[in-house]
């Protein structure tokens, strides 16, 4: 049985699709201002990927804040619901899954079955997220995934005292007036991210093994000062941005 | 006409640059009880309707300046004020209304405009703008508990200052022993001879008597009320239930108020009430629901298949008083609150609720600025996912919908309950319209 699991962020849209809890393949797409466009780019692209018909997929499971507007799928699942299935799915000893995406950072508590029993969503604002990133590389001048590369050449870490995403991108501007290194500067905003998230997982209560999800996950620079911060080593997935439609995927029967 | 046509009546009526001349009308009152009349068969009970008339009918008198009104925050033993035949106003409730009908933005600018920090517990805010923007009948007289609530006195002693009038505050200690039940006794007593002295009356113990005896027939007529609702499927909606907040504010010691409660125990227990064919989920739900008309309560009740089987507003923890010794007896009942005590009291009372009403899971509702509420949230979730129940603690605002994300609130509210899914073998996610009843 093939089945797929679509998951509709505000950055980007995932879907993977399953066979006998084996990837067959995966797509990333830009979700831009039309989710549900989104979601049916990336369901083409991964049926192509994988030379397979809409009519040979089973099941589909659409999470993401976009969840509702897909047609196509038969159920919805929250995106909580759908990273903590997939991250047990990658490694069943993960019992904190830290999942930061483009406009929300979430963290997760699972069981040792892999069920989520709690979890704690930060959604009131831009800081920490994914989009903090996007715009503080864009007062650097730099594409967003290159943050993590340009922090290497970093002896200290500036220091970015505002968490607001508005105020810290003024303080970003400053900092590059005054002559601070931009690569000091980016270490300063992972770290203010890593500061961030680690309230989130205080706050919940931090039970190893950690696993981080999402895009941001894909920056080394976030992940090693969020790993500094909580004194634990934190897994990466091959490809943490796919870990929620994998959960959807795995849910879809 | 239909219960939803009736607000969308009120508010067109309030809407409008005349809308403080509208408000601050007796006969805006009257005619709207009038229009409640013709509203009365599609009210989800008689017990609603005789709320929703009482509520009128008294904010009608409050306007009309033929009788002082004592305005009492939530919580104050409102029956000292009955028992004067005085009419108590609570501007707490008043502001839910506000909220209900869609004009607490308003309100909430003009108190921030006056300086209100929006950190501030937005009833507080909301009633500050109100007042000062004329929408609420002018007190002869303000009257605060410290108790539960630290916002109120501190706000109505401000208010007291705008309007010119006296105000009293109950100061009620962080104890329970017979010291603190003298000294709340006695400050009662105090109080009540003042009100009768500003109301240029006569203080009359039997009517102080006869609305105790309203207050014990509210209590009985309410637990009553209360054992009825352990029936599974639940024959009460929580979210109809903390839509009798003006019962609970300023109701007790009115024989309208007990009467309320007898009409919805008679309608459960003639089985005029039918529960959902479907109770996935049953809830108990901690503090009070946003007023305001959004998604959320509709989502929850009305298309998750969840239920909130029981609400901790409800929970009768004062106990009987006395009618022959009614200073110590009010001053028992506000010192038994189950909040106002260390937060193993909070803890213990809802896990006594959450075995008795059966329920998957419960909901703190974190009201924003309430630091009462608040403040222990994350030690009571603590110890009650320790008693192995799943808690969530959803972060809202009653009445400013300026503070509520829709999408994240819903998807806090669907992710609980996949994992209540996940703990009854339930399938995980469901369409969005599947569990609509």
């Amino acid at each position: 049985m093939i089945t797929a699991g679509i998951d509709v962020g505000s950055l980007t849209t995932e879907a993977v699709l399953l066979q006998d809890r084996e990837i067959l393949a995966y797509s990333i797409v830009k979700t831009g201002s039309r989710a549900r466009l989104a979601a049916e780019q990336a369901f083409e692209e991964v049926l192509e990927k994988a030379k397979i018909k809409f009519s040979d997929v089973s099941f589909v499971v659409a999470t993401g804040y976009g969840r509702m507007g897909v047609p196509f799928a038969s159920r919805q699942v929250t995106e909580i619901t759908c990273h903590g299935r997939g991250a047990a799915f990658l490694s069943p000893r993960v019992r904190t899954v830290i999942d930061i995406g483009g406009q929300d950072s979430k963290v997760i508590r699972l069981d040792e079955q892999g069920n989520v029993v709690d979890f704690l969503m930060n959604d009131k604002c831009a800081a920490g997220t994914g989009r903090f990133l996007e715009v503080m590389a864009q007062a650097l001048e730099l594409p967003v995934t290159a943050l993590g590369e340009a922090e290497r050449e970093a002896r200290r870490a500036a220091e970015i005292s505002s968490m607001c995403t508005v105020f810290a991108e003024s303080e970003v501007v400053s900092l590059i007036a005054q002559g601070v290194p931009r690569a000091e500067i980016i270490r300063g905003l992972h770290r203010a991210v890593a500061a961030r998230t680690t309230a989130l997982v205080s706050r919940l209560g931090l039970v190893p093994e950690v696993m981080m999800t999402g895009g941001v996950a894909k920056n080394p620079g976030v992940v090693s000062a969020l790993s500094e911060k909580l004194g634990v080593e934190i897994f990466v997935p091959p490809e943490p941005q796919i870990v929620g439609a994998l959960g959807a995927a795995l849910l879809a029967r | 006409m239909a219960v939803m046509e009736f607000r969308k009546f009120l508010r067109d009526l309030f809407e409008g640059e005349h809308r403080k001349r509208i408000l601050s009308s007796p006969l805006t009152y009257q005619l709207v009880e009038r229009a409640l009349k013709l509203a009365r068969g599609s009210f989800p009970s008689q017990a609603s309707y005789m709320m929703a008339r009482f509520a009128l009918a008294q904010t009608g008198r409050a306007f009309s300046r033929r009788v002082p009104v004592v305005w009492t925050s939530a919580f104050f033993p409102v029956e000292i004020v009955w028992g004067l035949n005085l009419c108590p106003f609570s501007p707490e409730v008043a502001a839910a209304f506000l909220a209900s009908l869609g004009f607490a933005e308003e309100a909430l600018d003009r108190a921030e405009q006056a300086g209100y920090s929006r950190d501030l517990c937005s009833f507080h805010r909301l009633i500050a703008g109100a007042a000062l923007l004329g929408y609420l009948p002018p007190p002869a007289a303000l009257v605060a508990s410290t108790h539960l609530c630290d916002g109120a006195p501190l706000l109505f002693q401000n208010l007291a200052a705008f309007f010119r009038v006296p105000f009293h505050v109950l100061d009620v200690p962080y104890r329970a022993d017979r010291d603190a039940e003298a000294y709340v006794a006695e400050q009662l007593a105090e109080l009540w001879r003042a009100l009768a002295d500003l109301a240029e009356r006569k203080p009359e113990p039997a009517g102080l008597a006869e609305a105790i005896q309203n207050s014990n027939r509210f209590r009985a007529n309410l637990l009553e009320v209360n054992e009825l609702r352990c029936r599974v499927p639940a024959p009460v909606r929580g979210s109809e239930m903390l839509n009798y907040l003006y019962l609970f504010f300023a109701g007790q010691g009115s024989r309208e108020a007990a009467e309320v409660f007898a009409c919805l125990a008679r309608e459960i227990g003639r089985g005029e009430r039918e529960g959902k064919k479907e109770e996935r989920f049953r809830i108990l739900w901690l503090h009070l629901k946003p007023f305001y008309k959004g998604e959320l309560m509709d989502f929850i009740e009305n298309k998750s298949g969840a239920v909130l089987a029981f609400e901790e507003m409800s929970h009768v923890y004062w106990p009987p008083l006395s009618p022959g010794d009614p200073f110590p007896s009010l001053a028992r009942k506000v010192l038994s609150h189950f909040c106002y005590k260390p937060l193993e009291a909070r803890t213990a009372t809802v896990k006594m609720l959450a075995e008795k009403y059966r329920v998957d899971g419960i909901v703190h509702f974190s009201h924003w600025g309430c630091r009462q509420s608040v403040g222990g949230s994350l030690m009571l979730k603590d110890a009650l996912q320790r008693a192995g129940w799943p808690v969530l603690l959803l972060d809202g605002d009653c009445l400013d919908a300026r503070n509520e994300a829709t999408g994240g609130i819903l998807t806090r509210v669907q992710a609980f309950l996949e994992i209540l899914a996940e703990r009854k073998n339930f399938r995980v996610g469901e369409r969005h319209d599947h569990c609509r009843n």
